[in-house]
């Protein structure tokens, strides 16, 4: 075993230098790209360790995340109590908020554009901001970076919308029970996970989905009361999911099928459903909703009768359709490497998901392993999104998070509010969705909030980072070195220079100068 | 003045980061031309102000069809009495406490189009402001917002930051999407924020430098956007501004929404689309009639709609502001002396370009046979035909296929909310 990581390292090792002659790294340019991109961005010291490490050592590390020891964050989780609360125990909070204030209006109480300062309401929206703020929590303080790095994307990839009714109970067990368990496992299983995912049933509708004409074995016709308004009972197939699992989470929107496939899955989904959405929500197969007759999808017959393993069948063959590794290898490759994906990481990831049966640990080290990761021209090549850009920040100072939402609301600010992407293409990859003037201001203000410690629940420890020093020069080239790991322009160095030439106070200075190179143009990119 | 300083910017800049991308666009931006309008009339640039009552507004009782036995049949405890009624045609009238509004009907600055709505029948308030936005009922994956796309489109003001600007702290998903737009939480504290403003001016120099001299790329291009909107808004000081003729906006979010899109109307800084939220209006239980709930959250609209036009006074040739909610309630009240979710709703225009003083839009009647499903206003016009019309007469757009993708808007079905 140990040979053959070995052979391995000295295989890639001559593919990536190969692939640098323009322009070699050294191996602390190749340690600050992995932490950029594997990781998110380095803490102070990081970039050292890892290049002494070896890099490409560090990165297997990082494929295998259950090795990697993790008290730190397996301590600050259990100050969320939400993690306490299974998807019932919340959806019974919930309920209680929606009676509570039903019961206000009606003795009353119409002012319906104000807060719901009860304490039930209080708690409930603790409970949605602390599980915004426990993926910030985790991205900043988990050794797992990579594993956090992939719920994230897998998070968009199989998006679902927070404040969508009975998701806003569905979703933290969605992002715990689902998501993460599966994240660096093999596709098939996470696509079926995440079809049988109440929060996925009822954000994409398919719980409603039924065969036209079904009618169920119990009076559910008889318009029941949920939450606010009342719903007639579902009339036939809903396409919805069936849609967007080929167009987004499996075949991608030129993977070759048609309108008439998409039918045909929906058809093949009718009957998944959910028991009691509103209290809880487990995953339930409806057989009187199934749609009995025969179907067809890309050309694959799936005979009649047999119910919910039709389902089953067909997410493990889309699972390892070639359009599927084409388009998730893709768009894997965007995440890693380039906005625009270079067709041979594409190629690579392809081949490794074929020799592995998409286990997403063997596609994730042929992309890394691949000479277009190391590639020059990919080299900081890509805008931090705004939750990579916050979190890198507060590694970069050695802010540690508490349960206060105060990052995930600084996350949110700059555009990225977490888990509530409406349409279920989840946030995008590319910059032009994130680099806009207005942002780009916010993300000044939050580098010099962050650098002046004005951003309680995550103070910037900078003695550790860059002391202070009466010398501006030791002190910019400390920055450079700590924050930017070396990629500070000379431009950057005049103009803090400039800027601190009239400041006497140095713990003045030095939170200016570091707001400077993190709201700066160099810390936006990775 | 200010106009002709931006032309300026405008061909410098651009020639920087984007030439050769549309050489039509770039001399007419050059020359001040725009396609529809003489060159004398540069300064009128049209804009559109769209306001979203999320919650599903209750048109019967906002434009109330006073004229009909069956609405005060369905509706015994919450019908608005024809007493209270500010009737406008015999059969249509104004909600009483939106009252303030009826000078600007005679003046024929505003229209109301009635049983408007989404030919998908969700009754979620998720999906159908999701399509709303998208501009693509029954599309769940449409990847931006049709405001955005309209801006994607028609390039004239793209290097100007606020052209396209969302008052509140989030981009809502209609200005989702790869045109720039900007969303404004507070006016007053766009830019760099610093507690003296000799603080603020170094801060926002620094920056400037290190982004003039280190950019790459995109980055390059929007932070001189920034720099140029905080510069501009410098210019404006939104700290001391003073709505004109007397108009009192009510306190509250969508008076300061609207305050501050009049400031930057006036500021001339290039806006041509504006985005606000109204909330409020999912009126369950004790909705009220003449009183109540609902008359509050519309005193409030009333009010707003009328300090911005009395504040824009002259200025309000160039806008139209265009009200839109996601569906409408059902005919007949329920239990707890609401309504529940319905279909087809009613919506507003107003401003110098409305065909204004009429009830637009084919009414269905209020008679069960006509209802959708038998218990809502029937939609008669789908939304995306108003929308189309106030973005083709109004804003002047082309490619309106492209901004409603599966759509094939038709002058015929317009409903005539803007003057020919």
């Amino acid at each position: 075993m140990k040979t053959r990581v070995l052979l391995l390292i000295a295989t890639v090792a001559a593919r990536v230098a190969g692939a640098q002659r323009a322009a070699p790294l050294t191996p602390r340019d190749s340690a600050l790209h992995a932490l950029d991109r594997l990781a998110y961005g380095p803490r102070p010291g990081e970039i050292e360790r890892v290049a002494a490490a070896g890099v490409l050592r560090w990165i297997d590390a990082q494929l295998a995340p259950d090795k990697i020891d993790d008290d730190t964050v397996a301590r600050r989780e259990r100050e969320f109590d939400v993690l306490t609360y299974d998807r019932g125990d919340l959806a019974r909070l919930y309920a209680d908020v929606q009676r509570e204030r039903q019961e206000r209006k009606r003795m009353g109480d119409t002012a319906a554009d104000k807060p719901d300062d009860s304490p039930t309401a209080l708690k409930g929206r603790r409970f949605a901001a602390q599980v915004q703020q426990l993926a910030v929590v985790r991205a900043a303080l988990s050794e797992r970076q990579l594993y956090e790095v992939m719920v994230d994307f897998w998070t968009n990839h199989f998006n679902v919308y927070f404040a969508k009714g009975a998701d806003r109970f569905l979703t933290p067990d969605y992002i715990e029970h689902t998501i993460r368990p599966h994240a660096m496992g093999r596709f098939e299983d996470l696509l079926i996970a995440t079809a049988q995912s109440p929060a996925m049933l009822f954000y994409l509708d398919n719980w409603q989905s039924v065969a036209p004409g079904a009618s169920p074995p119990f009076p559910l016709s008889a318009r029941r009361r949920e939450g606010q308004g009342v719903r007639p009972a579902p009339k036939g197939i809903n396409e919805n999911y069936a849609r967007e699992l080929l167009e987004l989470h499996t075949l991608g929107v030129d993977g070759g099928y048609d309108q008439h496939d998409v039918i045909e899955v929906a058809r093949i989904f009718t009957g998944w459903s959910i028991r009691r959405p509103q209290q809880g929500a487990d995953f339930e197969f409806h057989d009187w909703a199934h749609d009995t007759g025969d179907k067809q999808v890309l050309g694959i017959a799936f005979e009649r009768g047999h119910g919910m393993d039709e389902g089953i069948q067909l997410l493990k063959r889309l699972a390892n359709h070639p359009a599927t590794m084409h388009h998730v290898s893709r768009k894997l490759c965007q995440r890693f490497v380039n906005d625009d994906p270079p067709d041979g990481c594409v190629d690579d990831a392809v081949a490794a998901w074929q020799r592995s049966h998409g286990d997403i640990r063997h596609v994730l080290r042929a992309i890394f392993h691949g000479p277009d990761f190391w590639a020059a021209a990919n080299i900081r090549a890509k805008v931090k999104t705004p939750l990579e850009f916050v979190v890198s920040a507060a590694r970069a100072v050695g802010a540690e998070p508490d349960t206060t939402p105060r990052l995930a609301q600084v996350v949110a600010r700059l555009g990225e509010p977490l888990y509530l992407h409406v349409a279920p293409d989840g946030y995008p990859e590319r910059e032009d969705a994130w680099v806009n003037s207005g942002a780009l201001l916010d993300r000044m203000n939050a580098a010099v909030a962050l650098a002046a410690g004005r951003l309680p629940g995550a103070v910037a420890t900078l003695d550790s980072v860059a002391p202070v020093t009466a010398d501006p020069e030791q002190l910019i080239a400390g920055i450079d070195d700590r924050i930017l790991g070396g990629t500070m322009s000379q431009n950057t160095k005049r103009v803090i220079a400039e800027q601190l030439s009239d400041i006497t106070d140095p713990v003045q200075a030095r939170a200016l100068a570091v707001g400077l190179a993190i709201g700066g143009p160099e810390f936006q990119r990775q | 003045m200010t106009i002709s300083r931006r032309v300026f910017v405008k061909s410098g800049g651009i020639a920087l980061f984007s030439v050769g991308l549309d050489p039509l666009f770039l001399a007419r931006a050059a020359l001040g031309l725009d396609r529809l309008s003489p060159p004398s009339t540069a300064l009128h640039r049209p804009i559109l102000v769209c306001l979203f009552q999320r919650g599903a507004v209750d048109g019967l009782n906002m434009i109330v069809p006073h004229g009909d036995p069956m609405y005060y049949r369905e509706r015994p405890r919450i019908a608005v009495p024809d007493t209270d009624v500010v009737d406008l045609d015999g059969y249509f009238g104004l909600h009483p406490r939106l009252a303030a509004l009826k000078p600007l009907w005679d003046a024929k600055r505003l229209a109301a189009i009635h049983a408007i709505g989404s030919p998908d029948a969700t009754r979620s308030h998720f999906d159908a402001q999701d399509y709303m936005e998208s501009g693509t009922p029954g599309v769940k994956a449409t990847p931006d917002g049709w405001l955005n796309r309209y801006c994607q489109h028609d390039r004239e003001h793209q290097d100007t930051p606020f052209r396209a600007v969302a008052f509140g702290p989030e981009l809502p998903r209609i200005l989702a999407g790869t045109a720039p737009s900007l969303a404004i939480a507070d006016l007053q504290a766009f830019g760099l924020r610093a507690p003296q403003p000799a603080a603020r001016d170094r801060l926002t120099r620094a920056f400037e430098e290190l982004y003039a001299g280190s950019a790459t790329g995109l980055l390059s291009a929007s932070s001189r956007e920034a720099f140029e909107a905080v510069q501009t808004l410098k210019r404006v000081d939104p700290t001391q501004y003073q709505p004109a003729n007397g108009a009192d906006y009510p306190r509250g979010k969508l008076g300061k929404a609207m305050l501050e899109i009049a400031q930057l109307i006036k500021a001339d800084v290039g806006l041509q689309v504006a985005f606000a939220d109204v909330t409020g209006w999912d009126t369950h239980v004790n909705q009220g009639a003449s009183e109540g709930q609902l008359a509050a959250r519309l005193a409030e609209l009333g009010q707003t709609l009328t300090a911005f036009a009395q504040d824009l006074g002259e200025k309000l040739e160039d806008v139209v502001v265009l009200t839109m909610s996601e569906f409408g309630r059902t005919v007949r009240e329920n239990g707890n002396s609401g309504t529940d979710h319905g279909h087809a709703t009613a919506m507003l225009v107003l401003g110098g370009p409305v065909n204004g003083g009429r009830v637009l839009g084919k009414w269905p009647g209020l008679d069960p046979a006509s209802r959708f499903e038998g218990r809502d206003v029937a939609v008669t016009t789908d939304f995306r035909d108003l929308f189309a019309e106030v973005l083709a007469r109004h804003l002047g757009a082309r490619d309106l296929s492209a901004i409603f993708p599966g759509f094939t808007p038709d002058p015929a079905r317009f409903p005539g909310a803007i003057s020919a």
